[in-house]
């Protein structure tokens, strides 16, 4: 069984963050780190190789200057290789430009299942999955949180707002995985060490042969039009006791609906 | 000169952080609080092959440097939970055991220490001979083909945590000088004859202290390390990776210690304004930030030059000094951040005090670090 896993490389979340003011886009310059929400999908890829009784687990990512410092952690946990794309003409790619780039990756490789994170950390759109999956024609499946493979299928069961559903998939498919699905290992010493030699493919747009009009500035169809700060927090209500603090208490819970 | 990490030792940095991290200060401070060991921290950074990063490969180690095991002493102590037996288990013994072990005696010893599935201790200080080792009187005779071990060693850490204990002991007297002739001996703690009794000090730590009595305990001869009669050179060999571990531990606890009251200081506000606005404040804390990563970079100088064969003996002293008075400053000025909250055990700052504390103490004392800098780089006379 042949995994593919979607990684993000982004700025790290605990740094300081700033956005273009001419693009109101994340800039995105230095150092990137994996995903955590994608170290998920790396642990599961890994599992399910391993339960299959073999077969590689294979990176996939887009990312500007050539970054690779997240796919070597990916790496040090056990992925066999990785394919980044990493090209000037990707700067400003909407999620669908993302699917667009990341499924030429997929039919280049292959895999018999890919993995990805429900929504990167830094983005949020929660989209590109399900672009990919359209785009390649394979089902995709939501928000497992837990997932077993057959040669042929992948069975899941998919969190919902009640419980989860059981789902049955042929494969290939993209399936999403949630954060807490496994729990992610730590990369060992020797995986550290063994990471600096595994192979890398780094490619252009053009070696995808996807036409640049359809990614980056050019190609995105989501435009940023305006950002606001968030409204700070309000100060919260004090409530002093006189008896009947308990009463207030239960009183604010019943208004926002949480008793 | 590139003062960047490999990317390697990047992701070391990460992973151990990550570990730690998940274990965290209250951790520590319980296991220090109960009596308990860091037996879960200890082995799962042993199983990741963290705590043999510097010793060869063929033994079950990373193939890798004293600098990277600098990294995993720093990182644990700057998530809060400074391990001191890495100064003595991996640094000091696995480092003499690898440099003058014969091979069976490696292929015996480094995997488990590697792994962290054993520990050893290691004793040299006696109630006579401190930092003078040429007055050590514990004593190896040879009993046929054995040894006898008699003698005393006290302020050994870690003994009811390790399996074994590596011992300096007297194996004879240079006729010339009258001075000690040292060899190395590893004892295990089980052995008949070996009795260590708790030294109670007030250091809130999970590793404690022991003085060690040895009554004519036998030692087969497969447990002379390295040459008979070549032990303090042998031991010199150990004592810069026991120093660069002292300064891991020291800038990590300088790190911690920062990190909490810079937190600290952004959110705390008094008069409308978050306290670190206040230069009273803000300046102390970037002093000892300066102090905290000038330490730092001497104990990279220091540990590069121990890997690459560069004599280390100036950097790794000056590192310690460094790194222990930076510490110290660094968790006094963020106790004073926080005012009274600084002693509260929930804020976990008061209680590293005694390990803090320690560093400027052992492994080598302040003072034996200014002679040796006077001495040494200054070309003073010997004051002893």
């Amino acid at each position: 069984m042949n995994v593919a896993v979607c990684v993000k490389q982004i700025p790290d979340p605990a740094g300081e963050l700033s956005l273009d003011p001419s693009t109101n886009t994340l800039v995105r310059e230095g150092k990137l780190i994996l995903d955590d929400s994608d170290s998920y999908g790396v642990e599961m890829a890994l599992q399910l190789a391993e339960s299959a009784g073999g077969g590689d687990v294979t990176l996939i990512s887009m990312a500007p200057n050539g970054e690779t410092s997240g796919l070597r952690t990916a790496l040090a946990m056990g992925a066999a290789g990785a394919v980044l794309v990493s090209d000037d003409a990707l700067a400003g790619s909407d999620a669908l430009g993302t699917a667009r780039v990341l499924a030429a990756v997929v039919q280049r490789i292959q895999p018999d299942l890919v993995l990805a994170a429900t929504e990167s950390t830094d983005g949020y759109t929660g989209t590109t999955p399900v672009q990919l999956a359209e785009l390649l024609g394979w089902p995709s499946v939501t928000f497992a949180k837990h997932v077993e493979v057959t040669p042929d299928s992948v069975a899941v069961r998919r969190q919902t707002e009640a419980g989860y559903d059981e789902v049955t998939s042929p494969l290939p498919a993209v399936v999403t995985v949630t954060a807490g699905v496994v729990e992610p290992r730590y990369p060992s010493f020797k995986g550290i060490m063994a990471a600096r030699s595994k192979p890398v493919e780094e490619l252009t747009v053009s070696d995808l042969g996807i036409d640049v009009s359809r990614v980056g500035w050019a190609g995105a169809r989501q435009e940023v039009v305006s950002v606001q700060a968030a409204e700070e927090r309000q100060s919260g209500e004090i409530v002093t006791d006189e008896g009947d603090a308990h009463e207030k208490i239960v009183g604010y819970l019943e208004r926002i609906k949480v008793l | 000169m590139d003062f960047r990490p490999s990317p390697e030792q990047e992701m070391l940095k990460e992973a151990v952080a990550k570990i730690a991290g998940g274990f965290g200060h209250s951790y520590f401070q319980l296991k220090a609080r109960e009596g308990g060991k860091q037996d879960e921290l200890w082995h799962a950074l042993g199983d990741a092959g963290f705590l043999g990063v510097h010793l060869p490969e063929r033994y079950g180690g990373g193939g890798m440097g004293i600098a990277e095991l600098t990294i995993v002493c720093e990182e644990v102590a700057a998530a809060g939970c400074p391990l001191l037996l890495i100064l003595v288990s991996p640094a000091i013994c696995a480092t003499l055991i690898g440099k003058f072990g014969s091979e069976e005696q490696r292929q015996r010893w480094l995997p488990p220490l590697a792994s962290g599935e054993k520990r050893m201790a290691f004793a040299i200080t006696e109630p006579d001979a401190g930092s003078n080792s040429h007055r050590i009187s514990t004593t190896a005779t040879r009993d046929g083909d054995e040894w006898r071990l008699n003698g005393t060693k006290y302020y050994i850490s870690g003994v009811d945590e390790a399996e074994a204990v590596l011992v300096v002991a007297r194996t004879g007297t240079d006729e010339q000088t009258g001075r000690a002739k040292l060899s190395l001996f590893v004892v295990d703690t089980d052995s008949p004859g070996f009795v260590a009794t708790h030294i109670p000090v007030e250091i809130a730590a999970p590793e404690k202290q022991f003085t060690l009595f040895f009554d004519n305990l036998p030692l087969a001869h497969d447990r002379l390390l390295g040459t008979e009669g070549d032990g303090l050179h042998q031991v010199f060999a150990g004592l810069n990776p026991e120093r660069l571990m002292g300064a891991a531990v020291g800038c990590g606890i300088g790190r911690y210690a920062l990190d909490k009251a810079a937190a600290y200081a952004r959110e705390r506000s008094v008069w409308g304004r978050p306290i670190g606005t206040h230069q009273g404040l803000a300046h102390p804390l970037a002093e000892a930030k300066v102090e905290v990563e000038l330490a730092r970079l001497m104990l990279a100088k220091a540990a590069w030059s121990y890997d690459n064969d560069v004599d280390a003996g100036e950097a790794a002293n000056m590192a310690k000094y460094a790194a222990a008075e930076a510490a110290l400053h660094a968790l006094d000025q963020a106790m004073q951040t926080h005012g009274g909250n600084g002693l509260a055990s929930e804020y976990g700052l008061a209680d590293l005090w005694g390990t803090a504390r320690l560093l400027r103490t052992a492994p080598v004392s302040r003072e034996m670090i200014l002679n040796f800098v006077a001495q040494h780089s200054l070309h003073l006379p010997k004051s002893y």
